[in-house]
């Protein structure tokens, strides 16, 4: 019998618990959480804050789910460090646990731009757990405007939720485009228009310099000089890895925990998954963080495996975005823009008028990446041809075809079994 | 437990099995009033051409299905004993993340309803309304697969 815990109760390691048990059903499991709730669907916090979700069907798992996997949950308990050559975590409260395997999946936290003056005002919100969503919703009421800091996902999430409220939001992005991080320029351009077609401003190339308010926030000034009237300032400008925890250990860190191909860390019987996990990036061939939902129930399904005695390998994530926005669907898989240096071959397709845009792109006959916009239906089979590393030669210039889907590529790909005889 | 297998070489894209589901989804079960529905009802199984043959698709629920890992609303589970993939409608948000992950591209957006549609082997049914619609028999419902191309 042994001790395992894990650090971090949402995606991760609630994939983790249910990957241990299916080996060892004796072992003891402990999950330490920060948050106050059993494991709830964090990327649904901005439907719950739109009122779309409602607080009783966010929750991932309910309370009989860790009394059925044995677990003790610790909730409201904050891990301060992980002592690996004791092989124990201490708690804030200085309690200490010892364990055989730990993972670590402690996520990640919304960055904070602290050059920004006044951020640290009531009134500015992350939007990264339950316990923020419910903060906003509780000024609602008494919001006419709200501005949001930086156009990627959370940040279009949030401001698309605000608005669905009919609340005034204008979102300040700083580079040229929104959505940068996951979509080309082009792509990103269909969505924007989208978004602003149903009333939510978007202010591209700028920046936020100060919130202007005592006490309560009145207004934001931009880096053009215009100042805009606002009582609610919500920041969307990425998130970093929960690291703290390890800090000054022999673990290694790079943006993340640095995870191998078992996902163990460079300490033994220590695993990462989840936001806070750096691993192998399948198209790049270097270590990222993708901090995705199904990137960390993969990774912690493997992890719980490999803690409790199993051998699954991890061939690596990549990065994989779905979205929608005022019905129009968007999915970004692996690469989506050549970075300086990189060459590759590009299909596209336009269409402007069906809202329909298209990019694939290959490197030596392989697709690396694709950017779907308005119509999805392929994505399945592109991330397959991606993750499969097939070569696409003799179908290439089927890959833009409106029904490209499983049967083109079902002579490339190895099944279990067989449904087609 | 037993599960859809098609013989393609017998499938001659007639759709008759895309009508068949259409209106085995639909609220009036009724192929003349189906179309007067005020949300369409999509079929759930889509007939894709390749290399001169004809594919039927749809979910094929997987033992270890990518859809329910990816699915960030839980509303998506693996019935082992049925051998079904459950879509809890109630739950979804329409964020197409299984539509982005499924290996087969047998999901399919709804993009009116914000809800994907896949097979659910008709379970409501005594046998999936493709396999008595299909002329050709190239629609099998059986136990075990056979697995030689």
């Amino acid at each position: 019998m042994k001790n395992f815990i894990i650090i971090g109760n949402s995606a991760a390691g609630i994939a983790a618990i249910e990957a241990i048990r299916k080996i060892d059903t004796v072992s003891k499991i402990t999950v330490i959480s920060d948050e106050e709730y059993p494991a709830y669907c964090r990327c649904l916090i901005s439907y719950y804050l739109a009122g779309q979700t409602k607080e009783k069907d966010i929750f991932y798992r309910t309370e009989s789910f860790y009394r059925a996997h044995n677990v003790e949950l610790l909730l409201n308990k904050k891990v301060a460090r992980v002592d690996p050559k004791k092989g124990r975590v201490v708690l804030r409260d200085r309690n200490q646990r010892s364990f055989d395997g730990l993972l670590i999946a402690t996520g990640a936290t919304p960055k904070i731009p602290e050059a920004v003056k006044g951020i640290k005002k009531t009134g500015v919100f992350g939007l990264r757990t339950l316990q923020d969503a419910k903060a906003i919703a509780e000024l609602l009421p008494v919001t006419k405007a709200a501005f949001v800091l930086g156009g990627g996902l959370v940040g279009l999430k949030t401001a698309y939720a605000l608005r669905k409220k009919r609340i005034d939001v204008k979102v300040v992005v700083k580079s040229k485009q929104i959505l940068s991080q996951i979509l080309d320029y082009d792509g990103a351009s269909f969505v924007q228009r989208r978004l602003q077609e149903n009333g939510i401003d978007i202010l591209l190339g700028q920046d936020i310099t100060e919130i202007i308010g005592e006490g309560e926030i009145r207004a934001v000034k931009l880096d053009s000089g215009k100042a805009y009237d606002c009582s609610m300032v919500i920041v969307g400008k990425g998130v970093s890895p929960n690291i703290d925890l390890i800090k000054d250990t022999e673990i290694k860190v790079n943006e993340g925990i640095v995870a191998d191909s078992s996902l163990q860390t460079s300490v033994p019987s220590i695993y990462a998954a989840g936001d806070v996990c750096e691993s192998l990036d399948l198209t790049r061939g270097a270590h990222a963080v993708n901090a995705l939902w199904p990137v960390a129930v993969e990774q912690g399904k493997i992890a719980g495996t490999n803690m409790a005695g199993g051998n699954l390998r991890y061939d690596g994530s990549l990065g994989m975005n779905s979205l929608e926005f005022f019905g129009l669907p968007t999915i970004s898989l692996g690469i989506y823009r050549p970075e300086a240096g990189e060459k590759f071959e590009e299909l596209k397709k336009s269409d402007p008028g069906a809202q329909v845009y298209k990019k694939l792109l290959l490197k030596d006959n392989h697709l690396v990446g694709a950017v779907l916009v308005g119509d999805i239906k392929s994505s399945g089979a592109y991330l397959r041809l991606i993750r499969e590393r097939i070569d696409c030669s003799s179908i290439k210039d089927m890959l833009l075809q409106e029904d490209f889907g499983y049967p083109h590529i079902v002579d490339f790909v190895k099944e279990k079994e067989n449904v087609y005889v | 437990m037993k599960n859809l297998y098609y013989e393609v070489d017998k499938c001659v894209a007639c759709k008759s099995c895309e009508v068949a589901c259409s209106i085995a989804h639909s609220a009036t079960g009724d192929l003349f009033k189906v179309i007067r529905e005020e949300v369409l009802s999509l079929p759930r199984k889509k007939i894709h051409a390749s290399k001169n043959k004809n594919y039927p698709v749809s979910c094929r629920h997987c033992q270890e299905p990518l859809c329910v890992d990816a699915c960030m609303a839980k509303a998506l589970e693996y019935n082992e004993e049925k051998g079904l993939v459950l879509h809890d409608e109630s739950r979804c948000v329409g964020c197409w993340m299984c539509v982005m992950v499924c290996p087969y591209t047998a999901i399919r957006p709804n993009i009116k309803t914000k809800i994907p549609v896949r097979c659910d082997k008709c379970s409501d049914k005594d046998q999936p309304q493709c396999v008595k619609a299909c002329p050709t028999h190239a629609i099998l419902w059986q136990e075990e697969a056979v697995t030689k191309r």
